[in-house]
């Protein structure tokens, strides 16, 4: 598979090249157009590894599109404006804050890590694991800025997008004492430690829907 | 000069901010993105730092209620490090970052337009007038002063307009403007059906010489197109 980034970075696209008989997998809803010739199935991946796909907040569903009898082209896209990368996975693996995922070649595995430590970190913080060989697209709400850790660096769980598996992470409170925490605003953050390489979105989703969710009406139920 | 980068201008912004030891990055809560772990970080309330007991009571008093009930907040979070190091910080919408240069000046800013600030800036608000209170935007300004350096944010792009003499902004696409200007807000075509009618809200007349910096896009319309447009 081959992939150009177009149109960064806040209305990007991810275009996909596939070679006949190849095949990629996306995110339900990611596919904007492809070329006649390739065909779309929609797997589960099994119902125990669908059911942890929900609860990393993704959706059920996956959908994997093949060329037949030629090359194909795929479009994908995110429903946010923001920007997409593609991450390289086989020497280095990488960890994906669950609603980044956009789409992957066929060698890799993208699957949730299903840890308690991920389900009960709050925040989210419910990272799909990559394995295998190949290319893992993900995207973000902002544009996406690589940030190089060297030695320890404290990152907001909001604006993460995707880190090297081999770096050592733990979510904590942004200061010391809760109250300290929630008037700073910054909730909770990850605090990475080792070599290696954090992207980070420039906007955070639930911060946005809160200044925006503020102003809006009451919901009537 | 605090040495900064600022990228991905202007809808998605984001600032840099490269610390020199001891140096002091002042930024508004929840702005943070990823800092060094090395550099500590403490909550304050943003008072002027000459403010007597009952003053501090007051930002106090202010600073609850808004983090209650309007989202935005009167704390701000202390950056600083015996080594120095990197901040990332953005705002919440989508938006600019526009870095200013403070040399003793008084700058008036809309309610969430600032972001950071360095140096010796202090800050506090300023009530926009009787008529602002009808007006979502203006019923409070910041007003900032002193030697430093400032970074504000917006909903859209940043357009500065040099006025020279009077010039009219809509309240909503205020960002920030010099306190040598004299102001008043009021309705655009004057009078009840003026304001009723013409679909802009209230407007911020300025009379003077001096710096406005106005956004592109207005929450206000934005929120009033989204409303309709939720489940009932």
């Amino acid at each position: 598979m081959k992939t150009n980034i177009l149109y960064r970075s806040s209305q990007t696209i991810a275009q996909c090249w596939l070679e006949p008989g190849e095949s990629l997998t996306a995110e339900s809803g990611a596919m904007m157009g492809m070329s006649t010739n390739v065909a779309m199935t929609t797997q589960s991946g099994g119902i125990g590894k669908a059911i942890s796909r929900m609860f990393a907040g993704e959706s059920f569903f996956r959908n994997t599109f093949t060329a037949q009898g030629g090359q194909g082209e795929v479009l994908l896209t995110t429903p946010l404006c923001g920007d997409m990368v593609v991450l390289e996975c086989g020497r280095t693996q990488w960890l994906v804050q669950n609603s980044a995922y956009v789409g992957s070649s066929y060698g890799v595995d993208v699957q949730s890590q299903g840890s308690l430590k991920g389900l009960f970190s709050g925040a989210g913080l419910f990272a799909l694991a990559t394995q295998g060989q190949g290319d893992c697209i993900v995207g973000s709400f902002g544009a996406i800025e690589p940030i190089h850790v060297t030695g320890e660096m404290v990152i907001d769980t909001g604006h993460l997008v995707a880190w090297e598996s081999h770096l050592q992470y733990k979510v904590t409170k942004a200061t010391v004492g809760w109250i300290d925490s929630w008037l700073s605003g910054e909730g909770l953050v990850c605090q990475f430690s080792g070599q290696g390489y954090v992207y980070v979105q420039s906007r955070s989703t639930s911060e946005y829907g809160a200044a925006i969710g503020a102003l809006l009406p009451p919901r009537q139920s | 000069m605090t040495q900064h980068i600022i990228k991905h201008q202007p809808v998605f912004a984001m600032l840099e901010v490269q610390l020199a030891p001891n140096e002091v990055l002042v930024a508004e809560a929840g702005a943070m993105v990823a800092r060094a772990a090395h550099i500590g970080m403490a909550v304050k309330l943003n008072a002027p730092a000459n403010a007597g007991f009952f003053g501090k009571l007051k930002a106090m008093l202010i600073a609850l209620i808004r983090k209650v009930f309007a989202g935005e907040t009167f704390f701000v979070n202390h950056f600083s490090s015996p080594h120095g190091g990197w901040v990332w910080l953005a705002p919440a919408l989508s938006g600019a970052i526009k870095h200013i240069v403070m040399q003793g000046n008084t700058m008036l800013f809309s309610a969430g337009s600032y972001l950071a600030s360095s140096g010796d800036i202090s800050m506090r608000p300023r009530f926009g007038g009787c008529r602002s209170i009808l007006a979502k935007e203006g019923a409070f300004f910041l007003e900032t002063s002193g030697v430093g350096e400032l970074w504000v944010t917006s909903y859209g792009a940043i357009e500065e307009i040099h006025c020279n003499g009077s010039y009219i902004v809509d309240t909503g696409h205020i960002v920030g403007f010099d306190a040598s200007l004299n102001f008043t807000i009021k309705a655009p075509g004057g009078g009840l059906m003026g304001l009723m009618a013409s679909g802009e809200g209230l407007v911020c007349e300025f009379q003077g010489q001096g710096r406005i910096l106005i956004q592109t896009r207005n929450v206000s319309a934005l929120v009033q197109w989204l409303t309709p447009l939720l489940p009932g």
